[in-house]
């Protein structure tokens, strides 16, 4: 026994002796979290933000986001709108790739084509939202030539792009990592299915140089770009990002300095608060998605289509004490919502204000009033002929620690306030949780949103009638045309008419309660101190490192 | 013998074939969409199931994957590190899943075989109640228990080894998870061996051997141990399959890319990857199939009397 105990341990000390410890220069990289693998560096197949914001640390788009989040030039130096406001003309600056190859307007015509071609996730960036002339006929199949994309390159500097209506919001599109260039000669001399998945195939043209990465590996490194267009801007050497699981980890980590930057959640919030040494640390940011409830009122669901009753809805809506809600189960800084459109990510180019800062300006349909939800009840019994409800709620239970709190709380809720309420809980994981969604086959669905741009259509959109995302069913022709006129009607060049159009649309979609709103989320970080100048966003890119030093 | 092995070998090919077909039907229906998407039309979700020929009869479908899969070839992610060949991603993760497991069943075998046979020949002295303790310790321990514990202790107090799994310092980084998976396979095995020996410490035959004057390490090992080990193989064989194809917590805990994590990413991700679910259920399915076989083998070799009735199954 002692002999082998011998022989364990001095296996052990030379194995510890065969590695040679810690790579010297790792110490002036930033350590940064992500909280999911990243699933692709392809800017055309990418659909999530750690994704994204890895991709944006190598390669810079036509714009950037400036501390604001307003659209600021990168790749464009400048850029022409046509008077009828439907034709961009981007003026290149000159940048190269990592390969040493010039930045081209050809290289965005190339992206933007394949984007339409393989007609993924994001694609609708470019029809639905960005308007883009003959996108939507290459993305929905019915059109196979892809030069008939109205984007076109007059010359090696110049890129020309034709809209079907004026896109008021089109410049702060363009920092969304989907309309990232892709050098053509460089993707096309790679084996198929290979771009991206190595530092060996992917490009740079941006602040970092992909410098480690496999796909599936839980750690990814990107070192400083010394030919970037604006190195001179970009101080950190490197960054080093790891994927940690679980946020209790995640703050022994950041303890032992493995990390800078971590994001936490839930009860290790609080226990960073009360940690005289962690507290200086924390800093809440906005992560723009709201968690919000959405009633089926088709008459497949609940019971015969009972949640068709706008004033069950309504009764539902305000039976929620979100405050509650937030700050005993959400517990990172989470803002309880009373409208349609979060607060935090879309404001007024002529005013500067937040589309969303007023959150009383709809409390008359969305509040926590048990008695106004009672009365509301009350009256629904009456209008159906029913005394007692039972709806099932679906949740996922792979979308954060505090789904399944929150989806308990707002069941007692209910059924506190609303007596002959019942609501049972069904988890699933969020994959089946969207299938049921999409097939109409659920009564009530926790479910959420991130802001996909900086304007306040990225939600308002979703409910007209016949949107893939709405969810309920609702259909209202007022609210519809009100829409149409904000996108490519009436309102389109009048800035601020659209402005109120769309608190009007807003007021409708809350008056009927097609959702009830719940909390709009944040972020709680760690930071190392010393670590400044990381920008966070709720929209696009989540954080950006072009300024931070450590 | 021949051809008893080419049977064995034979049926298991066929099992697999079986068990494949199984679950490309099941991922089928399971509930769940391979495109999961909140922003795609109907229509580009039908372009896409077209492209993936989603649409054809399910045996076409089934043919089409296995000449795919008969050339290496499994496919790509539909929900899973799009457009990467699932190849890449599932030899990084084998590789990592299979050293960091490998390494676990050496030291759990040996330690556990070691502490068990230690434990039998100093039956009911303090060894052996310190075998019997220690593995019941081990088999109620979560290795990933163990493993927060060796983390918070050797990565955080004493920053020895890396706090996470790091690639490029594989050795290093393989300690604190091999270690912890470890545990289990030594216990189970200790107990085993300990039980397995004492009882043929008091078999007929060992007591025939001891009275011919056999006695010592030619006792222990020849008759004893080698007896012993037949019930051990058939343990230490699931446990195998177990530890080679991942463990999920400690795999996340430790942020390692291994295949245990993989498979649950494919299933309970933002939607279920066909593909990776399969290549992963063809991979289980092979390991598992595979180690049975060499089980079935490797009886052959530890007892004659099986060698004897394979032959007799051959005549």
């Amino acid at each position: 026994m002692k002999k082998l105990t011998a022989v364990l341990l001095t296996a052990m000390l030379l194995l510890g002796c065969l590695s040679v410890p810690a790579v010297a220069e790792d110490a002036a990289y930033l350590g940064v979290m992500l909280g999911t693998n990243v699933m692709s560096l392809d800017t055309n197949l990418a659909t999530d933000g750690d994704s994204f914001e890895v991709i944006a640390d190598c390669i810079d788009g036509l714009t950037q986001m400036d501390a604001d989040g307003a659209a600021v030039p990168a790749l464009a130096e400048s850029y022409d709108l046509s008077e009828d406001g439907l034709t961009y003309t981007f003026h290149l600056r000159d940048a190269q790739w990592s390969n040493g190859t010039p930045v081209t307007a050809n290289d965005f015509v190339f992206a933007w084509r394949r984007i339409a071609k393989e007609a993924g996730e994001y694609a609708y960036m470019l029809d639905e939202i960005g308007n883009i002339k003959g996108a939507a006929e290459i993305i929905s199949g019915a059109e196979t030539d892809l030069t008939t994309l109205a984007v076109n390159a007059a010359d090696d500097k110049t890129l020309v792009v034709e809209l079907n209506v004026p896109v008021s919001f089109f410049p702060s599109l363009m920092y969304f990592p989907t309309f990232y260039p892709i050098n053509e000669a460089f993707y096309s001399s790679l084996e198929d299915g290979t771009y991206g998945t190595s530092p060996e195939t992917f490009l740079s043209n941006g602040a970092f140089v992909l410098e480690d990465y496999t796909p599936g590996t839980a750690t990814l490194a990107v070192k400083k770009n010394e030919n970037y267009w604006d190195a001179d801007r970009v101080k950190l050497p490197g960054i080093r990002y790891q994927v940690v699981g679980s946020s209790d980890n995640a703050l022994t980590a950041f303890r032992t300095g493995a990390l800078d930057v971590v994001s936490i959640s839930g009860n290790q919030v609080s226990a960073a608060e009360n940690d005289p040494a962690l507290a200086q640390n924390l800093t809440v940011t906005g992560a723009g998605y709201m968690w919000y409830l959405s009633f089926s009122q088709t008459e497949k669901n609940a019971n015969g289509g009972q949640l068709a009753n706008n004033n069950l809805r309504l009764a539902i809506t305000n039976a929620i004490d979100r405050e509650y809600l937030v700050d005993n189960y959400v517990m990172d800084g989470s803002l309880a919502t009373y409208t349609a459109v979060p607060p935090q990510f879309a404001s007024s180019s002529t005013t500067g204000a937040d589309f969303s800062a007023d959150q009383d300006m709809f409390k008359e349909f969305v509040d926590y009033d048990p008695e106004k939800a009672a009365a509301y009840l009350e009256t629904a019994k009456s209008e159906l002929g029913a005394d007692e409800f039972t709806f099932t709620m679906i949740y996922g239970n792979n979308e954060g620690d505090e789904v399944a709190k929150v989806a308990q709380a707002i069941k007692e809720d209910v059924e506190a306030s609303l007596p002959g309420v019942t609501i049972n809980l069904q988890p699933m994981t969020k994959a089946e949780r969207l299938d049921k969604m999409q097939n109409d086959n659920y009564d009530i669905a926790l479910t959420r949103w991130g802001p996909d741009y900086a304007d306040p259509m990225t939600y308002l959109g979703m409910w007209i009638t016949n949107n893939s995302n709405n969810y309920g069913f609702w259909s209202n022709a007022e609210y519809d045309q009100l829409i149409a006129d904000c996108t490519t009607g009436a309102y389109i060049t009048d800035y601020d008419a659209r402005w109120e159009a769309m608190y009007k649309a807003e007021a409708l979609v809350l008056q009927e309660a097609v959702i009830a709103p719940l909390y709009t989320k944040s972020q709680a970080n760690l930071i190392t101190t010393g670590v400044e100048g990381i920008a966070f966003h709720p929209v696009a890119l989540n954080r950006v490192y072009k300024d931070t030093v450590k | 013998m021949l051809k008893y092995v080419l049977k064995r070998v034979g049926m298991a090919l066929l099992t697999l074939l079986i068990i494949t077909f199984l679950l490309f039907v099941l991922v089928r229906i399971m509930p769940g969409n391979p495109f999961p998407s909140e922003r795609m039309s109907d229509e580009q979700i039908a372009n896409k199931r077209a492209e993936m020929g989603l649409d054809d009869p399910i045996l076409v479908q089934f043919g089409r994957y296995m000449a795919g899969v008969l050339q290496g070839d499994f496919g790509k992610g539909t929900s899973l590190y799009y457009g990467a060949p699932i190849k890449t991603v599932l030899s990084t993760a084998i590789s990592n899943s299979f050293r960091i497991g490998g390494i676990a069943i050496l030291v759990g075998t040996l330690a556990g075989l070691a502490l068990g046979i230690t434990a039998a020949l100093n039956r009911g002295r303090f060894m052996d109640g310190f075998c019997t303790v220690f593995s019941i310790l081990g088999v109620c321990v979560p290795s990933y228990v163990f493993l927060i514990f060796l983390q918070y202790n050797f990565a955080f107090r004493i920053p020895f080894f890396p706090y996470f799994f790091d690639p490029n310092r594989f050795l290093f980084s393989t300690v604190m998870p091999s270690l912890s998976l470890s545990l289990f396979t030594m216990s189970t095995i200790a107990r085993f061996t300990r039980n397995e020996m004492v009882e043929v410490f008091d078999s007929d035959y060992v007591r025939l051997a001891e009275s011919k004057g056999l006695y010592g390490r030619k006792l222990v090992l020849r008759h004893v141990l080698r007896n012993a080990l037949i019930p051990i193989v058939t343990v230490l064989a699931p446990l195998v399959v177990d530890l080679l194809t991942g463990a999920l917590v400690v795999e996340k805990i430790y942020g390692i890319n291994g295949i245990g994590k993989l498979m649950v990413d494919a299933i309970a991700g933002e939607g279920i990857d066909y593909n990776y679910v399969l290549a992963l259920g063809i991979l289980y399915s092979t390991l598992y199939i595979g180690v049975m076989l060499l089980v079935d083998l490797l009886y052959g070799v530890l007892d004659p009397r099986i060698r004897v009735s394979a032959k007799a199954e051959e005549g």
